[in-house]
């Protein structure tokens, strides 16, 4: 969990990013046609990493939600990651639902199937989207943090229990399954796109989570600032008539 | 913890018997679900038969939402914060006393939505047991995650619209174990995974859940 | 090779979309 301090750190965060996202476009694009799934391999470079991310964006809500609500590691920075990283993740989630999508394409030539990975990220998406609603509700920001906190917890238990329910459900009971992985004998510059992927999407995750950490934190204290501007405004006002 | 939780479970039930709104409202409610999927689905075209499992635990989920924001809503404005802090009960006792009471309610639903299935959908019931057991699994893991998320919108203005989001999801795991465990127990299924499997799933569920409870359910409701 | 493509901007549009969304909000929330 980055702390946003320094633009020099997101610079060069996001020019790595960049050069590493263009290296993976373009190794991507050019990858050759298998045999199975035509072009639609090429997305080993896109899906998987969006995925990744999407899993670590929520992983990072979790764990900033549990430093958050320990009493000897609380501190605002740890609410604001949380919540920064579970909009991000809402981003990579539905990345990661578009390209599976279409990655299923030439098996059945429909926009969506009831697979169980792409099932389990739907339900991913409707965990992160209550998460964020109900940290749009006004409160206290302790009281809003603590709330959060919990239910990012409470999400974060039944991901394995969905897992294993999904998976059952739709692996074992359907012969249809969305074979996404890469057989065994893929070539090596299939495993060398997707890994430029994942490296890529993570260097993309990590400056999209400091910038948003630092948007929040700047937008928390300019209100801190216009309640303060108000309050100092009424008191004038109070004395003038008084 | 015990007593306060039998205490609360009893006074919770206390209420309901008094005020009948589970049985006057929400029961109804469940059945009209189960009648509106019937126009939704045509009972002529077979479907509904074929659904009945399915149908059933989306009308039990539903019920749970108002069993659940019901549960809230009998501790006054402020909902269960006030009922644990200031009256001195051991928070885990509260969480499991409101819990059992939601559980006890629902698992009456159930008795009578079933009935209402099997008459209304036609449906040959072969597996009984495996019915009772499920509903029983399913039931202890809903009541305790509806509890929690029921304190943790508590007072909230927006908690009828919230807990319906936040809650479904999470239960989305209790609706596939529970409707594919059912559906082994009426006629004319086929089934991959073994029931007990379903029903071993839906008790790491409800184990998660109550453990989490009992643990958090204090701080959970400290401001 | 339009649905790869596709999947392929809509990744990075959407990216660079919300990369761009943020930089505006962290200017004007008196960004450094």
């Amino acid at each position: 969990m980055r702390k946003g301090t320094s633009s020099a750190l997101t610079l060069s965060l996001g020019f790595a990013a960049v050069v590493a996202l263009s290296a993976t476009v373009v190794l991507g694009l050019t990858l050759p046609k298998t045999f199975e799934q035509e072009e639609y391999s090429r997305l080993i470079a896109v899906h998987p990493g969006v995925a990744w991310a999407a899993y670590i964006a929520f992983g990072v809500t979790a764990v900033a939600s549990a430093l958050w609500l320990l009493p000897r590691t609380r501190s605002r920075t740890w609410d604001l990651v949380a919540g920064a990283s579970a909009e991000i993740g809402v981003v990579f989630t539905a990345l990661m639902l578009v390209t599976g999508s279409i990655w299923g394409r030439p098996t059945w030539g429909v926009y969506w199937v009831w697979d169980a990975r792409l099932t389990l990220s739907a339900l991913m998406l409707m965990l992160l989207v209550g998460y964020l609603a109900l940290r749009r509700v006004p409160a206290d920001p302790d009281v809003r943090a603590q709330r959060s906190a919990f239910v990012a917890l409470l999400s974060v238990l039944v991901v394995p229990v969905n897992h294993y329910a999904v998976e059952w459900w739709r692996t074992l009971h359907q012969s249809r399954s969305l074979d996404m992985t890469p057989s065994d004998d893929l070539d090596g510059e299939f495993i060398a796109a997707m890994m430029l992927g994942l490296l890529a999407f993570t260097l993309v995750y990590a400056w999209l989570l400091v910038h948003r950490v630092r948007v929040a934190r700047l937008e928390e204290e300019r209100e801190d600032e216009a309640l303060a501007v108000a309050i100092d405004e009424r008191r004038r006002e109070a004395e003038v008539v008084g | 913890m015990w007593r306060d939780a039998l205490a609360v479970a009893g006074k919770d039930l206390r209420i309901e018997r008094r005020s009948r709104v589970g049985l006057q409202q929400i029961v109804p409610f469940a059945v009209l679900v189960i009648v509106l999927f019937a126009f939704a689905l045509d009972p002529d075209r077979g479907v509904l038969v074929q659904a009945a499992a399915g149908l059933f635990w989306i009308a039990v989920l539903f019920s749970t939402l108002l069993a659940v924001q019901r549960s809230q809503a009998i501790e006054g404005a402020d909902g269960v914060r006030d009922a644990t802090l200031l009256s001195g009960l051991d928070p885990s006792g509260v969480f499991l006393g409101k819990a059992i009471a939601v559980a006890v309610q629902l698992l009456l639903l159930e008795v009578v939505l079933a009935a209402g299935v099997v008459v209304l959908y036609d449906v040959d019931v072969e597996g009984i047991g495996t019915l009772a057991i499920t509903a029983v699994a399913a039931t202890v893991g809903l009541a305790a995650v509806g509890s929690l998320y029921g304190a943790l919108a508590t007072g909230l203005h927006v908690r009828e619209t919230l807990l319906p989001l936040l809650l479904l999801p999470v239960v989305a795991p209790v609706l596939i174990a529970a409707t594919r465990a059912s559906e082994s127990a009426l006629a004319d299924t086929t089934f991959e995974v073994a029931p007990a499997d379903w029903v071993g799933l839906l008790a790491v569920f409800a184990v998660v859940y109550v453990a989490f409870g009992l643990v958090a359910y204090g701080s959970l409701l400290e401001d | 090779m339009g649905y790869v493509a596709a999947g392929y901007g809509i990744t990075i549009g959407t990216l660079a979309a919300y990369a761009a969304w943020l930089l505006v909000r962290g200017r004007r929330a008196g960004g450094r």
